[in-house]
């Protein structure tokens, strides 16, 4: 990557998060709100009762926190190995570099053969998102406490089992897609990645129920009495980590695949040329 | 912000939205782009290794051929040789038993000459020897008295002669 190169996405990158820091607080701190809770179901899907204090600016949902959390989790990995173990890779890998190296290329691989024409981004992209549908989802078994406003215990949910979390992640995903679509194709990129306007609803949704369904299954299992002993520890973890495994596999692959539509460079007309010299050997042939 | 159904809040995807920015920046920078880029300098040095190994090879195989041509070429000019040499000795074969037979001729010419001017020579001294034993006897007869006597006496020495 040449300096200006970075220089230009380092500037892009704060944009970014200026923009979005801006619109956080251009839409306000939300004032207090009645809390009634009617259905132990409902409140596991929507959240709605339990809030948690963020650094006394506002009110969220505890998926935000464990968002956060996460994000924490990775930035403090991320600069120890990049720190204490990238400078000490070797061409023969050992075990951990083995690892990081498979991560890697997992979602690179998969960019590069869903998306052949244009794939950098789209790989690092993929990865984020891979690690951070992962290891969110794996989040929610640490079960980390933190105090809501109203002074109950709650145990931290999975980033992506708040509906807010999982709409940021599908209409990040389409705004990425149809970036690129727009970058590489310019408008016909842009009507290819229109064509598509119902992806962010369904990566959404699809997110969404996929961790919910898991905490829902789990929660019926708790409820009847005969089943909670041990089997909920066996289903709670299968579920979280089958539901990290697919969920982290379905977005990634739906990120590249449409991403490499969206990129395909056009082709090139061949059945008008066919089309004429068909018309040629007509014309000879009479 | 709480009037949408199902508790979406704008305020609060933001905030994912912000938290996850964050995320992809830091795992951009500080592990997926290091980690790339330390693949492809392996792929690239194993790439270059592959690429010597290959050169040395095709090095090996048109060393191999410059020398399967010279071998060929060289079995070519000993059949050439060989064919030269046997013709060669052919010639020298011929031309020594020509030289032998003519030698030979020679030899038995001079021979022939020879034994002709021997046996001339010794026709001569014979025929010499006969003339002296004649004039000899000649002389003798002559010396003495009686021709009749002398005569016989003659063939007598002519007889015992024989």
């Amino acid at each position: 990557m040449s300096k200006k190169r970075k220089v230009c996405s380092i500037v892009i990158f704060s944009v970014i998060l200026v923009a979005l820091l801006a619109g956080i607080f251009i839409i306000g701190i939300p004032g207090p709100k009645e809390e009634s809770i009617q259905e132990v179901m409902k409140d596991a899907v929507l959240h709605e009762s339990i809030k948690i204090d963020l650094f006394g600016l506002m009110q969220v949902n505890p998926a935000v926190i464990s968002a956060f959390v996460v994000t924490g989790i990775f930035i403090v990995f991320a600069l120890i190995v990049r720190i204490f173990v990238i400078p000490k890779f070797t061409i023969v890998p050992g075990k951990f570099q083995m690892v990081l190296e498979t991560a890697v290329s997992i979602f690179s691989n998969m960019a590069k053969s869903n998306s052949p024409h244009k794939n950098g981004f789209i790989g690092a992209y993929a990865f984020a998102a891979g690690a951070y549908i992962f290891v969110g989802t794996l989040f929610e078994l640490i079960g980390i406490q933190a105090v809501s406003v109203s002074g109950l215990s709650v145990s931290l949910p999975a980033p992506l089992a708040d509906i807010n979390g999982a709409i940021a992640m599908g209409v990040l995903t389409y705004s990425v897609i149809l970036v690129g679509g727009i970058i590489h194709n310019g408008f016909r990129g842009f009507i290819n990645g229109i064509k598509e306007f119902s992806l962010p609803i369904s990566m959404s949704f699809r997110l969404f129920g996929a961790l919910l369904s898991g905490a829902l299954v789990t929660e019926l299992v708790y409820y009847t009495m005969m089943l909670s002993f041990v089997l909920p520890v066996i289903v709670g973890v299968l579920f979280t980590l089958i539901h990290a495994l697919i969920q982290a596999y379905v977005l990634t692959t739906l990120a590249t695949v449409f991403y490499g539509e969206v990129t395909e460079p056009p082709k090139k007309k061949e059945k008008k040329i066919k089309k004429s010299k068909k018309n040629n050997k007509t014309q000879v042939e009479a | 912000m709480t009037n949408l159904p199902l508790n979406i809040d704008i305020q609060q995807i933001l905030l994912h939205l912000f938290n996850f920015t964050i995320l992809f920046g830091a795992l951009y920078f500080l592990l997926y782009s290091p980690v790339v880029k330390f693949m492809k300098q392996r792929e690239d040095y194993y790439k270059d290794l592959e690429d010597k190994a290959k050169a040395n090879v095709d090095d090996t195989q048109k060393t191999k051929e410059e020398y399967e041509a010279k071998l060929a070429k060289a079995d070519e000019e000993i059949k050439v040789i060989k064919t030269e040499a046997g013709e060669a000795a052919e010639k020298e074969h011929e031309r020594i038993g020509s030289e032998a037979r003519s030698e030979a001729d020679k030899i038995l010419k001079n021979a022939d000459i020879k034994a002709q001017r021997d046996h001339d020579k010794m026709i001569g001294d014979a025929k010499k020897e006969i003339a002296d034993l004649v004039s000899d006897a000649t002389e003798k007869i002559v010396m003495s008295s009686d021709v009749s006597a002398s005569y016989d006496e003659f063939l007598k020495s002519i007889e015992g002669e024989n």
